[in-house]
């Protein structure tokens, strides 16, 4: 197998964008071959820990304060979902 | 009988018309689709909940500004995208980002938000051209195609961009992992 071809399985392996066939080749390959096995392994898991952040969390707070900056600039945006009303703006007291 | 994508894309084809024809409704109707998704990708390029949340804004006022230019083609998830990527690479640019602490992980084990941290840490580490498709293929489950389409660029140079990028990765965090431990 050639650096480049070699190279490319691996990266695919990686993304886990192999055929299961040619996974277990792969796989069978670096039984014998602790650098390659090291290689597959290592980019694995970093894609699997890539993949498991599922991101900020999108709160009822930044959704109604995406929606306030939008108005602010002018934008004319009707949501079907009412501002909850702990999360109106408040006027502030007077006397 | 259509499926459940066709009539989805039916569905956006007729809000997309709703839109253009500058009906209020429809884009709060696509703020509803797309928000939390728009949301998500400009908080992992932008790395802060303020900056996220401005860039998510701006992305849904420039989709009302330019709602006459709308096609229903299919291609308006990587336009808006599109739009909202380079939004956040023009702050970045403009180095007026808010430096905050990152989140407050809210779920999982202490040592899982510490590796989700120093992931983030990482990607953010990586040159744009890497970070752009790890984020749309890796994190945002698009297709290389979408992914592609997004970025302006061909599938093979995506392709090569994303192999690239999870090697640079995977070397950060050793070297990040390392100085932790």
């Amino acid at each position: 197998m050639n650096h480049e071809l070699h190279r490319k399985l691996v990266d695919l392996y990686g993304g886990r964008e192999l055929p299961p066939d040619v996974d277990a080749i792969l796989e069978a390959a670096a039984a014998t071959d602790a650098e390659l096995a090291h290689d597959m392994r290592t980019l694995r898991e970093t894609v699997d820990t890539l993949r498991a952040d599922s991101g900020a969390a999108f709160t009822e707070e930044s959704y109604q304060r995406i929606l306030q900056r939008i108005y602010i600039r002018g934008g004319n945006i009707q949501p079907r979902a009412a501002t909850p009303a702990a999360l109106q703006y408040q006027l502030p007291m007077l006397g | 009988m259509p499926n459940d994508e066709s009539r989805e894309s039916l569905a956006e084809k007729k809000l997309l018309r709703a839109l253009a024809d500058g009906n209020p409704e429809a884009v709060g109707q696509i703020y509803e689709i797309y928000g939390e998704r728009i949301f998500r990708f400009t908080f992992r390029l932008l790395g802060n909940r303020s900056d996220a949340e401005d860039a998510t804004a701006e992305t849904f006022l420039r989709v009302l500004r330019r709602s006459a230019e709308l096609r229903a083609d299919g291609a308006f998830k990587t336009w808006l995208f599109r739009i909202a990527r380079n939004l956040c690479i023009d702050k970045i640019r403009q180095h007026k980002l808010i430096e905050l602490p990152p989140d407050t992980p809210v779920n999982g084990s202490e040592e899982r938000s510490a590796l989700r941290v120093t992931v983030r840490q990482a990607l953010s580490q990586l040159p744009q051209d890497y970070q752009d498709p790890l984020i749309l293929c890796d994190l945002e489950d698009f297709s290389a195609q979408e992914a592609a389409d997004i970025l302006d660029i061909s599938v093979p140079a995506l392709k090569s961009r994303l192999y690239r990028g999870r090697r640079s990765l995977r070397d950060k965090l050793g070297s990040l992992m390392e100085r932790t431990s």
